[in-house]
């Protein structure tokens, strides 16, 4: 009863907590250590993130944002096979088979090498290639996290796949249930049924929805792209900004003291001069910078549009010109016509170089001929009249 | 008022003048929108009267090529009437050319960027060689920009068609930094290579962000291409050295491109060479572009919605002596040029086409 009803509260939030969160903070505890060197934060692992993209898909383990799987680990690991611990074999890796049972890399050598065999724990038959790396401290959790991957996979419909607001949570409510049997191992060939219906009901419904989702984050992959380059390029402009203004600086010190050398003008108001004319290009600066910044904004509108619509590959020509064939052609051999006889014996070599090509001329001529030929007679002629100037006539009538 | 006049009356009511965006030697362009529908467009009004023989030449190009190429990538020439002793040209309204993205410092262009100009550019181009019309005047200065990201290629002041075996064509077109080296050495037979030519100049300035080969006078423009891409032998361009203005300008080394095109993939840097080749015949062709690798690799063309845009705070706040100078030839290019280039690209002489092909209807301007 306590169950269903915990099983009930979550589905009308289920969306977004895809892990009892009791269980999930445990393990943010702090005893995950990451293996190659990944410093960023660990809660970046947890497991509504892992639903958000497609990318973080994987067979064992939970990749991070940056596509890498972080590994439980802990000083006080133990093989539950051959009891060889961390103490004893500094390198022990515990790898967890798909009944959810860990064992060391030796153990699985030596028990999976030769083929199939059955758990030495619950004697499930097991293949090498089945065990996956450890990524949470509570195997409940590496279950449930593998279950729910598998079944938002299948389940990805949206709210505005549905009609009202009820419908969703129904189907929410499904989905849960779902997934519960299958965590709780409950009437699990009747729930797999349920799957395989779903599957074969929805399944158009089921690849749109894929498919926009891997558009989604391709669109987001982008975005981010263009805010790094933009973000690069304003940097540099600023930098050099900066520098400029710099010498400039200087230049109106230099030129300060040497006009108060060599001037004999009151020397407050030489000063004064100099520093408005400074100020002027300050501002011409200023102007110059603000219409910078409107061409990232230009960028990034582009970045925008992008996304909207796909670039097509190259079409080299969008008409059907050529698709008609021609019913004639012109002799490979030539003509020897009288016009083009100049051209074709062109005595002086003053036609050769310039690269007139009589084959144009004679292509031209033979299309002139016979272009038109094929086009049937026009039937049913209309009036002499176009349609507005009748329509002008009639009107005062 | 016979049938053609009010034909005419009707068309010039569809369109709306409204302010005036700029003046050149030839025509007047104004803002202007289309009364139904309130959709903007530019207005050329092109002066008749001071010409003693009639239309200046290039509107006669103008309307003659524009009126048959519809094309994404191709301005487009809406409607045409007069008034009074002038003739009108209704083209679509572009607010922004390639010069002024590229000389805009506060944009960032992205190698995708680039791609896709570079493939508009081609796909525009195409068409126009397709239709068998050279357009012969490319210049980041003509390639308008839409306000939904889309390249076209503007004024037509200087196409023509492909010249039939033995005529000949002038060799004083293309604005000089873009023009290639057969019509420098005054070549009068040439082919649509020559625009091919100025697209990779067009695509070598928009990785270097300054125009990549600026000669200061036809002489100094053969001088900086050689140093640029080195001299020339018999056997990479067979002929040249008969060509009828040829000089010998000087033995330069061939450089690599990747010494100047750092940041260029290797796929970019061989579209640029092959758009950059001396020898007309070998240089790639605007289709085989098209298909190049360059286009096909990653990254993939930017969206042309997506592509960098000019602020039009920028445009509005552009010094007035700009303004002022904007009595020049290319201030007179369709779309609306608000102001022009401080460098003052400019054709070094008059065009001197030999004026005989016919004009399919005579236009009555004594009314």
């Amino acid at each position: 009863m306590t169950q269903s009803l915990n099983k009930h509260c979550r589905s009308k939030h289920a969306q977004s907590s895809m892990a009892p969160r009791s269980t999930v903070s445990g393990w943010l505890q702090g005893k995950t250590i990451r293996k190659a060197g990944a410093t960023a934060n660990t809660r970046s692992s947890t497991p509504n993130q892992v639903q958000s993209t497609s990318a973080t898909i994987f067979a064992g383990g939970v990749k991070d944002a940056s596509g890498r799987t972080s590994e439980y680990f802990s000083m006080d690991d133990q093989c539950p096979v051959c009891k060889s611990d961390r103490y004893l074999n500094p390198k022990l890796r515990l790898l967890v088979s798909s009944c959810y049972h860990k064992m060391c890399e030796s153990c699985i050598d030596r028990l999976f090498t030769l083929g199939p065999a059955p758990c030495p724990i619950c004697s499930k038959v097991l293949r090498k290639l089945a065990f996956s790396p450890q990524t949470f401290e509570d195997l409940g959790v590496e279950k449930e996290v593998a279950i729910r991957r598998r079944i938002a996979k299948e389940f990805n419909k949206r709210r505005e796949d549905f009609l009202d607001l009820l419908s969703y949570n129904d189907y929410l409510e499904e989905v849960e249930d779902i997934t519960f049997n299958l965590i709780n191992e409950i009437d699990v060939a009747q729930t797999e049924a349920r799957i395989v219906a779903h599957r074969a009901e929805n399944a158009a419904l089921i690849e749109m929805n894929l498919q926009r989702e891997e558009a989604y984050a391709h669109a987001l992959k982008e975005h981010e792209e263009t805010e790094k380059r933009e973000r690069e390029f304003r940097a540099l402009e600023l930098r050099r900004e900066e520098e400029e203004e710099r010498e400039e600086r200087e230049k109106g010190k230099r030129e300060i003291i040497d006009k108060l050398e060599t001037s004999d003008k009151d020397a407050n108001k030489l000063v004064a001069k100099t520093r408005a004319n400074a100020l002027k290009r300050s501002a011409a600066r200023f102007a110059s910078a603000s219409h910078l910044q409107s061409s990232a904004q230009l960028l990034r509108s582009r970045a925008a549009q992008s996304t909207v619509i796909p670039d097509i590959p190259h079409v080299p020509l969008q008409d059907d010109y050529y698709a008609y064939e021609d019913k004639f052609r012109t002799k490979e051999s030539g003509y020897e016509d009288v016009f083009s006889e100049a051209v074709r014996q062109d005595r002086e070599g003053i036609m050769r170089g310039g690269g007139y090509m009589v084959e144009e001329a004679w292509g031209r001529a033979l299309m002139c001929a016979v272009a038109a030929l094929e086009v049937p007679p026009l039937v049913g002629l209309e009036p002499i009249l176009s349609s507005e100037q009748t329509t002008a006539v009639h009107a005062p009538a | 008022m016979d049938v053609v006049e009010k034909a005419n009356l009707d068309r010039q009511k569809r369109w709306i003048k409204d302010s005036k965006a700029g003046e050149g030697t030839y025509a007047v362009v104004y803002r202007g929108h289309e009364a139904a529908t309130g959709k903007r467009v530019a207005i050329k009004k092109i002066k008749v009267g001071q010409f003693k023989d009639g239309l200046d030449m290039s509107a006669i190009r103008e309307v003659k090529y524009l009126r048959e190429l519809k094309h994404q990538n191709v301005i487009e020439l809406l409607d045409v009437f007069s008034s009074k002793m002038n003739l009108n040209l209704v083209l679509e309204f572009l607010d922004s050319d390639l010069e002024m993205i590229i000389k805009d410092r506060s944009l960032v262009f992205l190698p995708a960027d680039i791609k896709s100009w570079m493939a508009m550019t081609f796909r525009g181009l195409e068409f126009c060689h397709r239709n068998h019309i050279l357009h012969r005047d490319l210049k980041p200065n003509n390639l308008l920009i839409a306000s939904d990201g889309q390249l076209k290629i503007a004024d037509f002041g200087l196409a023509r068609d492909f010249a039939d075996p033995g005529f000949k064509m002038t060799n004083q077109v293309i604005t000089r930094w873009y023009r290639p080296p057969e019509l420098l050495f005054g070549s009068r037979y040439y082919s649509s290579a020559v625009d091919i030519w100025s697209v990779g100049c067009i695509f070598a300035e928009l990785m270097l962000r300054t125009p990549y080969l600026p000669g200061e006078s036809d002489m100094d423009q053969l001088k900086v291409t050689f140093r640029a891409l080195g001299t020339p032998t018999e056997e990479e361009w067979p002929g040249y050295m008969k060509l009828p203005d040829y000089v010998t300008v000087g033995q330069f080394p061939k450089p690599s491109l990747r010494d100047l095109f750092t940041a260029a993939s290797a796929d970019a840097l061989n579209l640029l060479n092959k758009c950059l080749t001396y020898e007309p015949r070998r240089r790639i062709s605007a289709r085989e572009a098209l298909y190049h690798s360059y286009f096909f690799g990653l990254p993939y063309p930017t969206h042309p919605s997506k592509l960098p845009k000019c602020a039009k705070q920028v445009a509005a706040s552009r010094p007035l002596e700009d303004l002022n100078g904007n009595v020049e030839k290319d201030a007179t290019g369709p779309g609306v040029h608000a102001k022009n280039n401080r460098l003052k690209r400019k054709l070094s002489s008059p065009v001197d086409e030999p004026k005989g092909r016919s004009i399919a209807r005579r236009l009555d301007f004594t009314k």
